[in-house]
């Protein structure tokens, strides 16, 4: 959340105004500091000090209210010996690597589809957008009854005995559920990415390749994926960071369970608040904060200099 | 009941505007809180929040305010910013609130008002009173009056019961002779709903513990023990509550089968068209069943946990407690509209109307038969606050609960609450 919020904040003192003269430039810089100000300020005050507060009680014992200590990095140290905290880490981290590859890669099949040359384009693309604005906790409610009522009703009419018990009563298979549930509210945001990307790439490069011979396959692996790329980083980091914040769809599917099976970390952080763990769970937030900042400027370093361009 | 007349009839409408007002918004709530309304009375914030009776209330509210005019009380029935509130040293002037660990944890950092010197708080019985203490105690105060028992054990379909003629069984090898009878005849012999965790520890859990060990000692052991708690300590819970959780997956052998995916609703509307002869479900689950079948015969039984029909406890929790904060301002008026509530006629009637239990010395009997096998265990004082609501928050119970019921692993589970319990203690130490 926090990221995406630096990126867009960041991203308004990298534009440089172009245009000849002196006078101009200097103005229009006035005017960009100030649409910057209001933004800046609020960052600061909603998210930046909040955030710093928080950090600082990392290092106490604070309950959220009441007396309170330094207790210095003792909340760090008995976090990393925490098997449940540990196992929340990977579960995380499974569940949000899976879900990108799984998201990314249907976005784009559906992407590819929805762009051809096929009849009812507009509508389609609307329905399959839909998913998009209903609010997670409505979707998981809903899947949860699929799930758990409609599912293993359907598997004992069929006879098939290993799913008339929930997918979300299955320790091992839980996270699944929770996969596709996720991948279902995210790959509409995708698709609209990607067909972005796709309606950029221009019709007469496609022309010159088929004229050339290059099938479908071949125009796709050096046509469409290589101008698609940037969009694919896109996807794929602000997807990644999302689905590392997984929390609603979680709640209303599982609660974390079965046992802790599928306990976050952001549940596991939000969990402490009202647990009395305020400030060690403040810990684990800060040590959640740095580890996702990390990952991106990985994704980031990784894909530098990756991106192809027609020009 | 009472003749209506213009200003009570306008009261209501008073009460519900303001009501949503501060149901709106918190800050709502404290404009309409803050100093005295036009008229010269004292206003003050009364938070009560039980879904099933917040218009039962706001019909004492609405009397009350109608009967005096020296206070105005205002009910919020939105509860979600209450520690917010504390924090901002803006809480309700007195609240009428479920007292469970979180609600203990005002009283133990000493942020509520000693109510010691009421009258009223003399007449409260002292074996209700303890309960009180067993979760937090700040200095030697009465910082919360207990207003409302419930009491819980099994409920029973007694048309099943008498159909294959099994008695209420009285200790444990009896409860699993009566299962043994009902799943030889096809009858699911204890329904259960794995899926919201919450009514396993409420049932399989608390029943079964709680008649089976002291479960307020062991926690109040278990507390002095702070940071060197641990399985191998003196007290723990793979020494105490082994026999306990083995007794738990006994019972599971008896339970239907597709336990893990059903939720409470689904429980509910189980027992009631008479699926299952057993249902380890507290009182407010009752009317839920009558709701869907109100032909089902209902009564309510203490489980037994050992071979001793004298261990036998019911599970109790203070549903309704009132309590007033230190930072409130107004303490006499909210003092005021907590001697009405404590009216023996308003606490008996709000009791006998919701299946619970009044908190006072020679409270009357429960007189409705779906819950009145519960009565001399009340009567007696035999009663336990579920294991389970011993967790702070920090420690997942409930979640490691339904680990236990899916993988039957007595062992891990112990083990890890141990382990969790004295890393908890050892962080907040």
């Amino acid at each position: 959340m926090s990221l995406t919020a630096v990126k867009e904040a960041g991203s308004g003192t990298v534009t440089q105004p172009p245009g000849p003269g002196k006078v101009r430039p200097r103005k229009a810089e006035r005017t960009y500091y100030l649409m910057l100000v209001p933004a800046v300020l609020l960052f600061t005050l909603f998210i930046t000090l909040p955030g710093l507060v928080g950090m600082f009680y990392s290092l106490t014992d604070y309950a959220g209210f009441g007396d309170w200590k330094f207790i210095g990095i003792r909340n760090y140290t008995s976090m990393f010996g925490d098997p449940r905290i540990l196992d929340s880490y990977w579960f995380t981290i499974w569940f949000a690597v899976v879900t990108t590859v799984v998201v990314n890669t249907l976005a784009l099949l559906l992407a590819l589809g929805l762009n051809g040359r096929i009849k009812w384009k507009t509508g389609l693309r609307g329905i399959y957008f839909i998913p998009m604005v209903i609010s997670g906790i409505v979707i998981a409610y809903v899947f949860n009854y699929l799930f758990s009522n409609a599912v293993p009703q359907f598997a004992a009419q069929l006879g098939w005995t290993a799913g008339e018990t929930s997918l979300l009563a299955n320790e091992n298979w839980a996270w699944l559920a929770i996969v596709i549930v996720t991948a279902w509210q995210a790959v509409p945001g995708a698709v609209i990415i990607y067909l972005a990307g796709l309606m950029a790439i221009p019709n007469e490069i496609y022309e010159a390749a088929q004229l050339d011979g290059a099938g479908a396959w071949r125009r796709f692996r050096s046509i469409t994926f290589p101008l698609l790329f940037g969009y694919v980083i896109i996807n794929t980091i602000l997807g990644f960071k999302g689905f590392l914040n997984a929390y609603d769809i979680i709640v209303g599917l599982t609660g974390g369970g079965p046992g802790t099976a599928t306990m976050s970390v952001a549940m596991t952080i939000f969990n402490g608040f009202a647990g009395g763990d305020y400030a060690f769970q403040m810990a684990n937030a800060v040590v959640f904060f740095v580890f996702t900042v990390l990952v991106s400027l990985l994704q980031l370093l990784f894909v530098r200099n990756r991106e192809v361009n027609l020009s | 009941m009472r003749t209506t007349t213009m200003s009570q009839r306008l009261f209501p409408r008073r009460t519900f505007l303001l009501g949503s007002l501060a149901g709106a918004t918190a800050g709502g709530a404290l404009l309409a809180g803050r100093g005295s309304s036009g008229d010269g009375r004292t206003t003050i914030r009364f938070l009560q929040n039980k879904p099933e009776v917040v218009t039962y209330f706001d019909a004492l509210v609405a009397d009350f305010n109608a009967s005096q005019s020296e206070v105005h009380v205002v009910h919020d029935s939105t509860p979600t910013a209450l520690v917010p509130q504390f924090v901002r040293g803006t809480p309700p002037d007195l609240a009428c609130y479920n007292y469970n660990l979180e609600a203990s944890r005002f009283v133990a950092r000493g942020a509520l008002s000693n109510l010691g010197g009421l009258a009223d708080a003399r007449r409260i019985d002292p074996g209700v009173q303890d309960l009180v203490a067993q979760y937090a105690q700040y200095k030697s105060q009465t910082s919360v009056l207990p207003y409302s028992i419930t009491a819980a054990g099994v409920i029973y379909n007694k048309d099943v019961f008498e159909k294959f003629g099994v008695s209420v069984p009285r200790t444990w090898s009896e409860l699993l002779a009566a299962c043994r009878t009902f799943k030889s005849k096809g009858i699911v012999p204890v329904v259960q709903t794995f899926k919201d965790t919450w009514t396993i520890s409420q049932g399989l859990f608390d029943y079964v513990s709680g008649s089976a060990l002291d479960v307020a000692g062991f926690f109040s052991r278990l507390q002095a023990l702070g940071p060197d708690a641990g399985p191998n300590a003196e007290v723990s819970f793979s020494k105490d509550f082994g026999d306990a959780v083995e007794k738990m997956l006994a019972l599971l052998a008896y339970t239907n089968r597709d336990a893990p995916s059903r939720n409470y609703a689904d429980g509910n509307v189980a027992f009631a068209r008479g699926d299952a002869a057993m249902y380890l479900q507290g009182p407010w689950a009752i009317g839920e069943i009558a709701k869907i079948n109100p032909k089902v015969r209902v009564g309510t039984f203490a489980m037994p946990g050992t071979e001793n029909p004298d261990d036998t406890k019911v599970r109790v929790n203070l549903d309704l407690a009132l309590w007033i904060p230190n930072a409130s301002s107004k303490q006499d008026a909210a003092r005021a509209f907590l001697r009405y509530l404590m009216r023996p006629d308003v606490m008996d009637t709000y009791n006998a109307k919701n299946l619970a239990w009044s908190t006072t010395k020679n409270a009357p009997k429960a007189k409705d038969e779906r819950v009145s096998g519960l009565q001399p265990y009340v009567d007696a004082a035999r009663f336990y606050q579920g294991a389970g609501t011993y967790f702070p928050g920090g420690i997942p119970v409930l979640n490691y609960l339904q680990e236990l019921v899916l993988s039957r692993n007595a062992k891990a589970f112990l083990t890890q609450l141990d382990d969790d319990w004295a890393r908890y203690a050892q962080r907040n130490a």
